[in-house]
């Protein structure tokens, strides 16, 4: 059983004992007899529960204010429907009470007529002026009997009093004594010994010598006349005997003096009663009414608030689908259109929190497509760019960031052209892009070189349209970095190059120089003057350039030479500075400035590889400053950004910087401007960083040239193991 | 609204009626309209009598139902109790006396009959008929034997208007009203014998 329907059960049996408590109360103003000592409980128990319904409304009331003042859900709906339901409760009933009072007034108003009093009154007049004149009569008899006894004294009194019985025709003859002592009597009724005593009253009357004549009304004997006269005795008048005479009226005029008289009095009684009578039923009335009404009203709030229950719980479900709380079930209402709504209610809810679980779950599963893709593209090599049909940047993948060197995360949502303006090395590949999206080609294909901050990088390059809404979907460019490529190409053909050069060149060039002098020490002796002087010269000649080509054939060895690493912990500012030092004594003066960070963390690394690497960039850059006054800026620092785990050695000059079209081929041997050195000194610096797995690159500043090398931290294990198979 | 202004006034009366009594006012018993002035018992012989005067006043109200007809019932209760320290006191004899008061309106007399006997006397005023009727002389109470001697012995009188006698919507009102709640407070005499 519900919460509600117990209370309306509750309700039903108040209202059943209410009902039964105001039929007994009407009951018991109809009919005292039965409920007269019920009366003033009933009143009371129903003033009680008049009170507390009051209490119970006026908490009702209290309690709906709050709600409607806080705004709960339904409340307005409760007060509207609750204010209708007590109009047409109230009004309807105080409509009904006021008539009902006003023909109770009537009603009982008009059971009494004015004419019916008037004649009740003249009868009553009427019967009395009839006895009035029997009444004379008897009197007038009593006194001419008292003249009888004037000389009978109180002993014969008896006697005379019986005579005068029958001749008076009186029922009862007394004569009394002084305060009414009766001396002697003579009544009809021998039965009945003692005679009626009159009051004092009378007898006070009579000792004033004034007669007294009235009716007497006795019980069971009817109406009857009491005349009482002075009735002196034989010792003179100033004797106060009285003689008390009875007289039956004839059994008609007391037949019908009594009708007279009962109609008279009950009409009278009734007519004193309407007072009372309407009275107690305005009472009752107004109590039942008044106890009905409270309950009509209380019954309202509760059935205000049970038909707005399934409302009001609507109005919250439909808050809470509005702030996302999708599938909330309602309790479920009745079989009308309200429990309709509520069913309807429930299963849109359900809908929509499947529809919003399904949305989820394809979120869920569009979100991990994405992350999976995510993870592919950032673990992918290549760099992928994703521009919009409008050309702007979409998506992009590590690998983009770290080949263009570019923050890409700064051009998302903007044109290529945009991020190109603000960096310049990234304008050669957005013009790229953007001459091929003019071209509307589906597919492409480029090689573009690009002069990163990292150095000069080799891309490959290609585009797709993406298949995109209208006429023109955006674009996916995907990109490599081909540098290592090219460059592990080109150093391993250099390297087999060197490597047969020197194996073919040194050959012969022992048996040169041992030929050539011996030539000069056979033939010298033999030979005078001009002739020798030649020989020597030539014969010297081939000697040193043998021996140029044997160390140019060492250098060669050397570059091919597969690496040995023997790392250990290195202090990188030491040996920069104990490497600078040696140069400082150079011909050139040449002028260091070192920028040495502080904090710099060990290198693992060969130190006589590192040592050499430095005596090469060193030396690369006094050559480059080709006589002028040589400045050379040699800066240690902690990798930064992706490159956090790394040590950067910079290297600038203030020479005329690279050519620009040997960037490409910097590293590669025998590729110099320069009129000095062996032409192997870049590569064999790029060799040792790579030895180290670090990264070189090289650059044009706007007074110089700049190499930028960068070592990891711990010497790679990759070299190491490598040398060890 | 059909209101008219004596209905309306009828509804205030009511409701304010209503509110007296939950007010916790019972109408209270009207103060010494009714009054016991004396009272003893009297050993004449076998008999222990019972002598007493009891002051009756009618309230006006009283007085003019009484006027209009309604008959009214006056009862003279008298006990003969045994006192109890440790309990209520022991009811020897428990003894009632109902007079009806009607007025007679073509005698214009005023008439008392004592209940009990049927026996009536009728009165020129009605205060002679009160005076009569608060005479109480040798009212036999208990045959003297059945009383311990030298005991104490508690006579109580008591008289009261009979609301319950009224006519029945008189009762109503005279239940809520104190014009009708007559009633004398009891009256004890210690009677030894």
């Amino acid at each position: 059983m519900t919460d509600a329907t117990r209370q309306g059960l509750v309700r039903i049996g108040l209202s059943l004992l209410l009902i039964l408590s105001l039929y007994l109360l009407s009951a018991a103003t109809e009919n005292t007899a039965r409920f007269g000592r019920l009366y003033l409980w009933l009143l009371l128990l129903n003033g009680v529960v008049l009170v507390a319904l009051v209490a119970v409304i006026v908490n009702n009331l209290r309690r709906l204010i709050r709600s409607v003042r806080s705004r709960e859900a339904g409340s307005r709906l409760t007060l509207r429907l609750m204010g209708l339901f007590a109009v047409m409760a109230v009004l309807p009933g105080l409509v009904v009470y006021g008539f009902s009072m006003q023909f109770l007034q009537r009603g009982v108003d008009s059971w009494f007529d004015v004419r019916v009093e008037n004649a009740l009154d003249d009868a009553l007049a009427l019967s009395q002026a009839s006895l009035d004149q029997r009444m004379r009569d008897m009197q007038q008899r009593l006194q001419e009997a008292a003249l009888d006894l004037s000389d009978v004294d109180e002993g014969m009194a008896p006697i005379a009093l019986g005579d005068l019985r029958a001749r008076t025709g009186a029922s009862e003859l007394a004569l009394l004594g002084e305060n009414g002592r009766i001396i002697a009597a003579s009544s009809i009724d021998t039965a009945d010994i003692l005679p009626h005593r009159p009051e004092e009253g009378i007898l006070l009357q009579l000792r004033q010598g004034r007669p007294y004549v009235g009716l007497d009304p006795i019980e069971n004997a009817g109406l009857h006349i009491r005349a009482l006269v002075p009735a002196p005795g034989p010792d003179g008048p100033s004797g106060s005997r009285v003689l008390q005479g009875l007289f039956q009226v004839s059994p008609r005029i007391n037949d019908l003096a009594a009708e007279v008289e009962d109609a008279f009095s009950e009409y009278r009684e009734l007519a004193y009663l309407r007072g009372p009578l309407k009275d107690s039923f305005s009472l009752t009335l107004s109590l039942v009414l008044l106890v009905s009404l409270l309950f009509a009203v209380w019954s309202a709030f509760y059935l205000a608030r049970r038909l707005v229950a399934p409302v009001s719980r609507l109005a919250e479900g439909t808050r809470a689908m509005a702030a996302g709380e999708y599938g909330k079930q309602l309790p479920p209402g009745g079989n009308d259109e309200l429990g309709f709504l509520v069913r309807s209610f429930n299963d849109m809810s359900r809908r929509v929190a499947e529809v919003r679980d399904a949305a989820r779950q394809s979120q869920d599963l569009v979100e991990a497509q994405r992350a999976y893709l995510e993870t592919v593209l950032g673990r992918l090599s290549s760099g992928v760019l994703a521009l919009a049909p409008d050309g702007s940047l979409r998506t992009f993948n590590q690998a983009a960031t770290a080949i263009l060197s570019v923050p890409l995360a700064e051009g998302v949502g903007r044109p290529l052209s945009a991020l190109a303006g603000q960096y310049a090395d990234f304008a050669p590949f957005a013009e790229l892009v953007a001459r091929h999206r003019q071209t509307s080609e589906a597919e492409w294909r480029a090689e573009l070189s690009l002069n990163t901050s990292d150095g000069r990088r080799s891309l490959i390059c290609s585009g797709a349209m993406l298949p995109g809404e209208g006429d023109r979907g955006g674009e996916v460019i995907v990109f490599d970095d081909v540098t290592t490529l090219i460059q592990a190409q080109r150093d391993a053909a250099w390297g087999e190059v060197a490597r047969r050069l020197a194996h073919e060149i040194r050959n012969p060039l022992t048996p040169i120089q041992l030929s050539a002098e011996r030539l000069q020490h056979k033939v010298a002796g033999h030979l005078q003057g001009e002739e020798a002087s030649v020989l020597a010269r030539s014969t010297d000649t081939i000697i040193h350039q043998v021996e140029a080509m044997k160390e140019m054939v060492q250098a060669f060895s050397e570059y091919a030479r597969p690496p040995v690493l023997q790392p250990q912990s290195v202090d990188l500012n030491a040996l920069v500075g104990e490497v600078v030092e040696l140069y400082r004594s150079e011909p050139e003066q040449p002028e260091f400035r070192l920028a040495l960070a502080d904090d710099l963390p060990r290198l693992e690394a060969d130190p006589g590889r590192l040592r050499q690497l430095l005596n090469n960039l060193l030396r690369n850059a006094l050559e480059a400053a080709e006589g002028g006054d040589c400045v050379v800026t040699v800066a240690t620092a902690r990798g930064t950004g992706r490159h956090a785990d790394m040590i950067e050695l910079h290297v600038e000059d203030n020479g005329p910087g690279f050519d620009e079209s040997m960037l490409d081929q910097l590293f590669e041997p025998y590729v110099s401007s320069k009129p000095r050195g062996s032409g192997l000194g870049l590569a064999i610096v790029k060799k040792i960083v790579e030895e180290h797995n670090g990264i070189i690159g090289a650059r044009n500043t706007g007074h110089g040239a700049k190499i930028t090398v960068r070592l990891p931290r711990v010497a790679a294990s990759d070299a190491r193991s490598g040398e060890n198979q | 609204m059909g209101f008219t202004m004596p209905a309306l006034r009828k509804q205030i009366s009511a409701s304010l009626a209503v509110c007296l009594l939950l007010a916790g006012g019972w109408a209270m018993a009207q103060a010494d309209a009714f009054r016991v002035r004396a009272l003893t018992g009297v050993f004449d012989g076998e008999l222990l009598y019972a002598e007493a005067r009891i002051d009756y006043r009618l309230t006006a109200t009283v007085q003019q139902a009484l006027e209009n007809g309604v008959a009214l019932v006056i009862a003279q209760e008298l006990r003969l109790e045994k006192p109890r320290w440790w309990w209520r006191n022991a009811r020897l004899v428990e003894l009632d006396r109902r007079y009806r008061l009607q007025y007679h309106a073509i005698s214009r007399r005023y008439v008392m009959t004592w209940l009990a006997s049927g026996d009536s006397r009728s009165f020129r005023t009605l205060d002679a008929l009160l005076q009569e009727l608060g005479r109480i002389e040798a009212w036999p109470v208990t045959r003297a034997e059945r009383l311990t001697p030298e005991t104490d012995y508690e006579l109580r009188l008591q008289s009261r208007l009979e609301v319950e006698s009224l006519p029945r919507l008189l009762r109503t009102v005279a239940l809520t009203e104190s014009d009708w709640q007559l009633e004398s407070q009891p009256w004890t005499a210690v009677v030894e014998r």
